[in-house]
């Protein structure tokens, strides 16, 4: 394989990855935030 | 600045509409430093979030804190040297990440024995002497390291929105940036820190994606990599040719810096690891991140390449042809930190535009935020604690911080918008880093996983450190490091990489000579 196909590929596999996760991580990482706000509060009115 | 230059900065398509965007999500980050100001009582709360993130915020964190606008601004530049070739840091970084993810190398025993900070395990693992020393070792190397990013940020807005024609006003939103990033950190520490991270990244990673198809269906796929083969050769897709910008030993110090380093000993990126709320989740977290480690520096290079393309053969952009290879006579070329900001502000369409400068102008924010408050954590937990006579209360640990973090912006301000430094920036930032991470590197990996690392090597290994100031250009013609030739040019004896494996190489023999010499004695282990 040559070096420049090698980056091709990589370009392209990285774009892919990458679009999946920013979906992924947009939509499960709201639901973190709303967790740890909640942890928050708990331990909060715990106080 | 030159009418040419002034002129080709106001070709932007940043506009009135952009503005409005970057305000609005720079008054969204305020907000959510105010909101969450009530949380962060506690130092585990103010420093690590509460030790409660999930594993795909901690991602956003993560992808937040390292994907910062400094990077952008210098990947791109390496992309506009190096072209493809430079594709091989962030295969590195992405490999490295996913290595740290699977095996939990470094940051899964320092998650496991509950530390907020680095030099704390240096306490547990050694004894108080080393987490001093240490503290002291990574605080000097990071808050100068910090100290030219405002300018390097200011750079990017200034070639993006086409402000170059007043200086002053630059500033002037420099210390406004820098107060908003001062308020919303000292306020509510980490957790806004991490919130104001989640929101960076949704702006930022739709906002590349998108920039990079943009490129792409502008410049053409084919067009892209053929200019590069015309312009730079071989050397534009081989890291390894040695007449290139890069070589084999360049690839050597990446797998060490960009690779492990960056992932699993870099304090900012390790500090998120210890706000996840188990080892499973760091492990998870570091999995994840691994692709946006590979993106922080991959699309940056892209872009850069793009600018390259754009500027060498498309007609919009021959008028900055002339400006970044100028050949005449004591005309000095533009910095080709530009070339990016430039090209990108009239490549992508209003609103976009603003959308992308409000993710990178968040990159910097987010940078600057997590490196605050990382550098006073450690003067507070490690170096002011330590050395008090009496215990230290949450309440003055968490002012003591937010002093620090006060302090810093003030220094950061003079170094960055007064300070007239040398333009080669990225040589003085690897040096610097590498104060503290060649040796905390080998102190790190052999406390964790060699049992019988002592307190001695580890002073040993954490102060071989300071040889990377031979890395520092003045210091290398102090010390003939650096020596004109016959044809009047500065020559390296030894370049950066050479400096920085063979301090490593130091720090690894002289941490496991020290140990086998002087072992702890049973007290001091125990």
């Amino acid at each position: 394989m040559s070096w420049e196909l090698l980056w091709k590929v990589v370009l392209i596999a990285v774009v892919g990855a990458f679009s999946l996760m920013a979906i992924l991580v947009t939509i499960l990482g709201a639901r973190d935030i709303k967790k740890l706000l909640r942890k928050l509060r708990d331990e909060e009115d715990e106080d | 600045m030159t009418d040419a230059v002034q002129s080709a900065f106001d070709q932007t398509n940043f506009g009135t509409a952009d503005w409005v965007i970057v305000i609005v999500y720079l008054l969204i980050s305020l907000g959510i430093g105010i909101m969450v100001k009530r949380y962060a009582g506690s130092m585990v709360n103010y420093i690590g979030a509460g030790r409660k993130i999930g594993p795909w915020l901690g991602v956003a964190t993560m992808t937040g804190t390292e994907l910062g606008l400094v990077t952008v601004m210098y990947s791109a530049q390496k992309g506009f040297t190096g072209g493809f070739a430079a594709f091989h840091i962030a295969l590195i970084a992405g490999v490295a990440t996913l290595f740290v993810g699977l095996t939990g190398f470094i940051v899964g025993p320092l998650r496991r024995m509950r530390v907020l900070t680095i030099p704390e395990f240096y306490e547990k693992r050694f004894n108080r002497k080393i987490r001093i020393l240490g503290g002291f070792l990574l605080v000097f190397a990071g808050v100068l390291n910090m100290g030219l990013f405002l300018k390097v940020g200011s750079m990017f807005i200034v070639g993006v929105t086409g402000m170059a024609s007043d200086g002053e006003a630059l500033k002037w939103v420099m210390v406004g940036l820098l107060l908003l990033v001062l308020i919303y950190t000292t306020l509510g520490g980490m957790i806004s820190v991490i919130l104001t991270d989640y929101v960076q990244f949704v702006v930022l990673s739709f906002g590349l994606l998108a920039g990079t198809w943009i490129a792409i269906s502008k410049l053409g796929w084919g067009t892209i990599f053929q200019t590069v083969h015309d312009t730079l050769g071989p050397a534009g897709f081989d890291p390894t040719v040695s007449d290139g910008s890069f070589g084999w030993e360049y690839v050597c110090w990446m797998v060490i810096t960009a690779g492990l380093i960056g992932s699993a000993v870099w304090p900012t990126a390790v500090s998120r690891a210890l706000t996840m709320e188990s080892e499973a989740a760091v492990k998870k977290q570091y999995c994840w991140s691994s692709i946006s480690f590979t993106v922080r520096f991959l699309f940056p290079y892209f872009w850069g390449i793009c600018a390259l393309v754009f500027i060498t053969s498309m007609p919009a952009g021959a008028d900055l042809k002339e400006l970044f290879f100028s050949v005449e006579e004591g005309v000095e070329p533009l910095s080709n930190l530009y070339a990016m900001p430039v090209f990108m502000g009239r490549l992508l369409p209003p609103i976009l535009i603003g959308v992308i400068t409000a993710g990178m102008i968040a990159a910097f924010m987010s940078t600057h935020d997590s490196y605050f408050l990382t550098w006073s954590s450690v003067i507070t937990q490690d170096i002011v604690a330590p050395l008090w006579k009496r215990e230290l209360s949450t309440k003055a640990r968490v002012k003591i911080t937010r002093i620090c973090i006060v302090l810093m912006g003030g220094y950061v301000l003079y170094w960055s918008v007064f300070y007239k430094g040398r333009e080669d920036i990225w040589d003085y930032m690897a040096v610097t880093g590498g104060i503290y991470f060649t040796g905390a590197f080998v102190v790190l990996m052999l406390g964790v996983y060699w049992k019988r690392t002592s307190s001695f090597g580890a002073l040993l290994g954490l102060l071989s450190g300071l040889l990377m100031l031979l890395g520092l250009e003045p210091i290398q013609k102090a010390v003939g490091l650096k020596v004109l030739n016959g044809a009047g040019e500065w020559r390296e004896i030894l370049t950066s990489p050479q400096i920085g494996l063979i301090t490593v190489s130091i720090a690894l023999v002289l941490t496991i000579a020290g140990s086998l010499l002087k072992p702890d004695t049973r007290k001091e282990a125990e």
